[in-house]
């Protein structure tokens, strides 16, 4: 059977209208050239390269090994059936598949991509991030938490004397730690603490004066410990780090409206992420107290001043850690259930220490 | 023998071809091919997508070809990793010494690599595009000097950070100038008419009238741009211009663009392979081949077979397009 097909002899642009006899193992191509001379070129099937891609509707190949190259292209749906059913090596299955039935196959591959992106971004992101924290060497913790503390300038603001008394605190407390602890008090406004890979702990001065007894101090660093122990921070940095380069590789080029949808999205996945590493924080945190045998109370105490100096007690949703009356609740509840609480001098003795330094 | 010529001496024109629901499955089967193979896969999606859009693309009823392949685009990417590995490495370890003289010189070598492989790797692309690209069976070939094209780069960048930016339109001509006139078809040869002067004041006026009409000369804008490229734009065959024109008009532009804004802000970004279909199918159909161009006589010229496909990648990796 013969097939209408234009054929291009590759040493003009001259289309030439032929025909093709096809078997497995020879195409016969005629046609008649410029000078009407019949002119018939073979070609073996094996040696046909073919387009690498899918239109509808026709089919294109090249021939030969050194240029230049011949070339036919055809918009005979025999030749195409043809093609389709008796040369498998020139035609792709998954495209045939594809493109029979359009409609479902987009839908098929659109489901796809969204099952890839929930599993990629629920599972695989935290699973590798977590690990990645997890496997990091000590040393290199230790370097990363250095380098965010040099940023930082904390020193800047240092008050040696209440530092060295809070140091003298934190070593009297029995606290197994990977990394040595080192704690700083710095002269700040802000009622806040905060914790840095590989040990260091910065207690702002205010908070310290807020709190009044040394079991809520002890809860406050028993908290900042177990972000140190548990590399929340690079926990949280390769999640986070890991979560937006897969959201802007998979939206980052789509459209304006959809990254900002989406990286929103990932925002409040996120806080959702850190408010859960908050929770495990407080309670390794009453862990460590409960090994000291100090009142677990002092752990629910501090959130209560808290609580009374912050205005506005942010809907969990919208914040990095939870709500500070769930936190309360939470604390409570595993405080009742402590069985022993010893008298501390020597922690009683520090904690005055400390008070007198700031 | 004027009686029995074959020549076609009908006006010839480009049309683009491709459907949205055929480029979406295309496009759709490459997204999870690179998801799943943590974006290895990427090379052969770029080139199956290119070479949908080419063979989408018909003029005198033959459809145009790129013959690049994956492992080709795929060995470039690795050249490029190696090079950013390194140049990150050094980076990073003059960092970590803390030593300032060290830190300084590595960060100053980094931003000059960056800002001296651009010239290479526009010429790269232009040459591996070319070479991989054909209709009819005839090959495109780029035929610049790399040395030549990187002092012309050089110097036009210079002028244009002396001037603030103001050089930069002509810098923008002179490069497309060099790139056009060292373009073959086949016995055909390209040219650009362009002057910078007229692409400064097309750019000038968009910086004033963009503000004042809160936005909306941005469509007369694109018009004027597509304009002065394809307008100043031609082909030589046998010493005859045939000149490419567009007679596209801001409305024309503005339709494409709504469409476009509401299809890919409603579907979250999914209409994506129409809006491209759209939009190729939007610039093809007003552009018209000016002249009588013998689309049956374009003889093949010797062929490049320019393999490597750094340049390209590189564009890629810097997000620079080459049109």
């Amino acid at each position: 059977m013969a097939f209408k097909v234009h054929f291009f002899d590759g040493k003009t642009s001259r289309t030439h209208e032929a025909s093709v006899s096809a078997n497995s193992v020879n195409w016969k191509i005629c046609y008649v050239d410029e000078n009407a001379m019949p002119i018939e070129i073979s070609w073996n099937p094996q040696k046909i390269k073919k387009a690498d891609v899918y239109t509808e509707g026709l089919v294109s190949f090249t021939y030969g090994d050194t240029f230049p190259f011949q070339k036919l292209e055809s918009t005979d749906e025999q030749f195409i059936n043809y093609v389709n059913n008796s040369h498998q090596h020139l035609r792709s299955s998954i495209d045939l598949l594809l493109h029979k039935s359009k409609w479902r196959s987009i839908v098929f591959l659109l489901i796809g991509i969204l099952g890839i992106g929930f599993v990629s971004y629920f599972y695989v992101i935290p699973t590798v991030a977590t690990g990645f924290a997890t496997s990091l060497s000590q040393e290199n913790v230790i370097d990363f938490g250095d380098h965010v503390f040099n940023v930082l300038s904390v020193e800047s603001k240092m008050n040696e004397n209440a530092s060295k008394e809070l140091q003298d605190f934190v070593d009297e407390m029995e606290i197994s730690s990977e990394f040595p602890l080192k704690v700083y008090v710095a002269e700040s406004e802000e009622l806040n603490a905060f914790a840095l890979s590989g040990g260091k702990i910065v207690v702002f001065s205010s908070l310290l004066k807020k709190i009044e007894t040394k079991e809520q101090l002890a809860a406050l660093i028993g908290h900042e410990v177990s972000h140190i122990e548990n590399r929340h921070m690079l926990k949280n940095i390769a999640r986070n780090f890991g979560g937006a380069i897969f959201v802007s590789v998979l939206f980052g080029d789509i459209n304006g409206a959809t990254t900002v949808l989406m990286e929103n999205a990932h925002l409040l996945g996120q806080l959702s992420f850190t408010r859960s590493l908050e929770k495990e924080a407080d309670i390794f945190g009453l862990d460590i107290m409960r090994d000291n045998n100090l009142n677990l109370h002092g752990m629910p105490e501090l959130f209560e001043i808290l609580k009374k100096e912050t205005a506005v007690d942010v809907p969990s949703y919208l914040s990095n850690h939870p709500m500070l009356k769930d936190r309360i609740e939470y604390t409570i509840e595993i405080a009742e259930q402590q069985e022993m609480i010893l008298e501390n001098r020597v922690l009683d003795l520090k904690w005055k220490a400390i008070k007198e330094a700031i | 023998m004027d009686l029995i010529s074959v020549k076609s001496r009908t006006k010839a024109s480009l049309k683009y071809l491709g459907e949205g629901t055929e480029f979406a499955i295309i496009y759709l089967k490459n997204i999870i091919l690179t998801l799943l193979s943590l974006g290895l896969y990427y090379p052969w999606a770029k080139v199956e997508i290119l070479k949908y859009h080419y063979q989408s693309t018909e003029l005198d009823q033959a459809r145009f070809s790129f013959h690049a392949t994956g492992k080709e685009v795929f060995k470039g990417f690795i050249k490029i990793y190696v090079i950013f590995i390194f140049l990150y490495g050094f980076l990073f370890y003059a960092l970590r010494t803390q030593n300032q003289v060290l830190t300084v010189a590595a960060v100053s070598i980094f931003y000059l690599l960056l800002i001296l492989i651009v010239p290479f790797a526009i010429h790269g692309a232009v040459r591996y595009r070319s070479s991989r690209s054909s209709w009819k069976g005839i090959h495109f070939k780029y035929l610049g000097d790399r040395t030549e094209f990187f002092w012309l780069y050089m110097k036009g960048a210079l002028l244009t950070i002396c001037t603030l930016g103001i050089y930069g339109a002509w810098f923008h001509v002179d490069m497309r100038k060099y790139i056009f006139s060292h373009l073959r078809f086949g016995n055909l040869s390209f040219n650009f008419k362009g002057n910078g002067g007229d692409l400064f004041v097309i750019n000038l006026k968009f910086v004033i009238l963009f503000y004042l009409t809160l936005g909306i000369y941005s469509f007369w804008y694109y018009r004027n741009l597509v304009r002065f490229y394809v307008d100043n734009t031609s082909l030589v065959q046998n010493g005859k211009e045939v000149k490419f024109k567009t007679n596209m008009q801001a409305g024309d532009v503005f339709e494409l663009l709504f469409i476009n804004g509401l299809l890919l802000v409603f579907t979250l970004g999914i209409a994506m392979p129409w809006v491209t279909v759209r939009t190729l199918n939007f610039f093809f159909r007003f552009l018209e081949i000016d002249g009588e161009l013998n689309t049956n006589a374009i003889q093949q010229a010797s062929y490049d077979n320019y393999d490597d496909a750094i340049g390209d990648d590189m564009l890629d990796f810097f997000d620079i397009d080459l049109l």
